[in-house]
């Protein structure tokens, strides 16, 4: 027991002095969790015998709640009606947005002669943009204010529901395994099933949703939304349904319950705590010297999925009548990739095939790291990008209103 | 005037002011309550932000702004009614008025107006229920309570008008 203390005692350290060096040097704290748990893991501290942190069954499972914690807030923030309310811009932005990126992603996979689910995996994980990093970097640098934040935000929200939809797909066929169609078939029967009825209930219960949570106590409160949201995840699990789309589910039913607010003010530092642990155990699972293994499917991306986003965001932008630079910020402020490239990278790693179990998530953790810190300086520099892009065009040109 | 309300998912919602000049304030409200205050030259211009409170400051500061605080109205003259006609009032004593150097019995005001005074501030001090030894300054401001006739009268007579 006191060695397993010491062991998160150590765990918490490396996190706190890697989220005050995140602050310091103003970078998103995501990626340098990883980099702490791969420091402070088996790999690194562990080959230098150094005292480190081993990959258990309770990290995995604190991680675990980490996913459930992330998904279930998304949900949260995600309501059919906003969707509905904000029309079809958002859905013809998020379409370009997932046409462009998504089928990139599995055609570099399907070019490294990587199985199809593989393929797919690479895909989900070059597809979608960090939710959490796009949207400090835009209120650090203002963006907030500016007429381009909509279409950014807007594609984050369209993104959301869609990995919702990828993950149970996703989760199926990773955890069907190699059944063939019928194992498949039913894996994905089973799924939809399950989410069908999720979605039913939440559709229907939002009067059980209010009344579950009706009580002035806040404790009382913080524990009876875990109460419904873990369970529930965990009997996803068992069914081999995706957890994190179950814990969806529970966040958009308890967002109609009119305690959105008080949830996301009582649960930020639980799930924060959570998520922390769950990219410290990413990293703890990473070995730097598979990074060599994926440095070629690596590289690829990053040269690929970069101007595929910062295209796709610019058509996206034009879809909301923005100009032709402020359709250049919303490519550029939808590069960074995070937190749901790694749940899908840990998803990878509960697969069978080597490549699953090795080489994707290796890949993830070094393209997360790449792709939060180029969008990132994109974003910062976005001038100097304009400039280059716009070169040809705007010669002789007075921007309006400069 | 034109508002515009926009959602910003995960973050708050904005409202956009148009302040006639083309310029538009921009209020991003956060879910966490904090107010982020931008004003955007123009159309094709960046937004600048010009300050941030937090919620409770901001509501501090809304209220001030709305005139809930104070209403700069102008008040050369405070007045209190008691009953249906009595006012009780504050006067301040013209530099060049008659009774300036006089004490109240001097310069009878009572009898020449109808209204008495009931105290007199003098910068931080006040003198309560003067007695018509007391000396008037330019500067005091005289405490006067009587029928409304009479304050006027008392008013126009000490400020000099």
């Amino acid at each position: 027991m006191a060695a397993a203390l010491l062991e998160f005692g150590y765990l918490f350290v490396v996190l706190a002095l890697t989220g005050a060096a995140a602050l310091r040097l103003g970078l998103s704290v995501i990626p340098l969790y990883v980099v702490g748990g791969v420091v402070a893991g088996p790999y690194v501290a562990g080959r230098l015998g150094l005292p480190y942190v081993a990959d258990g069954e309770v990290i995995a499972l604190l991680a675990e709640l980490g996913i459930v914690l992330l998904l279930f807030f998304l949900g949260l923030e995600f309501s059919l009606d906003r969707l509905r309310a904000s029309g079809s811009e958002i859905g013809r932005a998020g379409v370009v947005d997932l046409g462009v990126n998504l089928p990139l992603g599995i055609a570099i996979g399907l070019l490294l002669g990587w199985s199809f689910v593989e393929s797919l995996l690479l895909g989900g994980i070059v597809y979608i943009s960090s939710s959490a990093i796009v949207t400090k970097t835009l209120i650090d640098l203002g963006w907030i204010a500016d007429p381009e934040s909509e279409p950014i935000l807007g594609t984050l929200v369209f993104e959301d529901l869609a990995i919702a939809v990828y993950l149970a797909v996703v989760t199926s066929l990773v955890l069907g395994g190699e059944g063939g169609f019928g194992a498949i078939g039913r894996s994905l029967a089973i799924a939809f099933g399950f989410l069908g009825l999720l979605f039913v209930a939440v559709q229907y219960g939002t009067g059980l949703f209010t009344r579950v949570l009706d009580i002035g106590n806040q404790e009382a409160f913080v524990l009876r939304a875990l109460a419904v949201v873990i369970p529930v995840a965990g009997a996803a699990l068992a069914l081999g349904v995706s957890e994190a789309v179950a814990a969806f589910f529970v966040g958009m039913g308890f967002s109609a319950s009119g305690h959105r607010e008080r949830i996301e003010r009582t649960l930020i530092p639980v799930r924060d705590v959570f998520a922390a642990i769950f990219f410290f155990w990413i990293g703890l699972g990473t070995d730097p010297m598979l990074l060599t293994a994926a440095a070629v499917p690596l590289a690829l991306a990053v040269v690929l999925t970069t101007p595929a986003k910062v295209v796709s965001g610019y058509v996206g932008g034009r879809t909301y009548d923005l100009s032709a630079s402020r359709s250049l910020r919303v490519g550029l402020g939808m590069v960074p990739r995070g937190e749901f490239s790694l749940v899908i990278a840990a998803l990878a790693a509960s697969g069978t095939t080597p490549v699953m179990r090795e080489v994707i998530p290796a890949f993830a953790v070094g393209y997360v790291f790449v792709m939060s810190a180029l969008g990132t300086v994109l974003m910062q520099q976005s001038d100097l990008v304009e400039r280059l892009v716009f070169r040809g065009e705007s010669d002789g040109v007075v921007k309006g209103g400069q | 005037m034109t508002v515009y309300e926009s959602d910003l998912p995960g973050v708050g919602k904005k409202h956009e002011v148009e302040l006639g000049d083309g310029a538009r304030l921009i209020i991003v409200t956060h879910n966490t309550g904090k107010r982020e205050v931008f004003r955007r030259e123009s159309v094709d211009s960046d937004s600048e932000k010009l300050f941030e409170l937090d919620d409770k400051l901001a509501r501090q500061v809304g209220t001030l702004l709305e005139g809930a605080y104070f209403q700069p109205v102008e008040p050369t003259r405070i007045e209190t009614l008691l009953g249906d006609s009595t006012l009780i009032e504050w006067v301040e004593v013209g530099a060049d008025a008659d009774v300036v150097g006089k004490t109240l019995g001097e310069s009878n005001l009572r009898q020449a107006t109808g209204a008495s005074v009931i105290a007199i501030e003098r910068d931080d001090e006040v003198i309560a229920s003067p007695g018509g030894d007391a000396m008037v300054e330019a500067g005091d401001t005289l405490v006067v309570i009587g029928p409304r006739e009479a304050c006027r009268n008392f008013v126009e007579l000490v400020t000099g008008a």
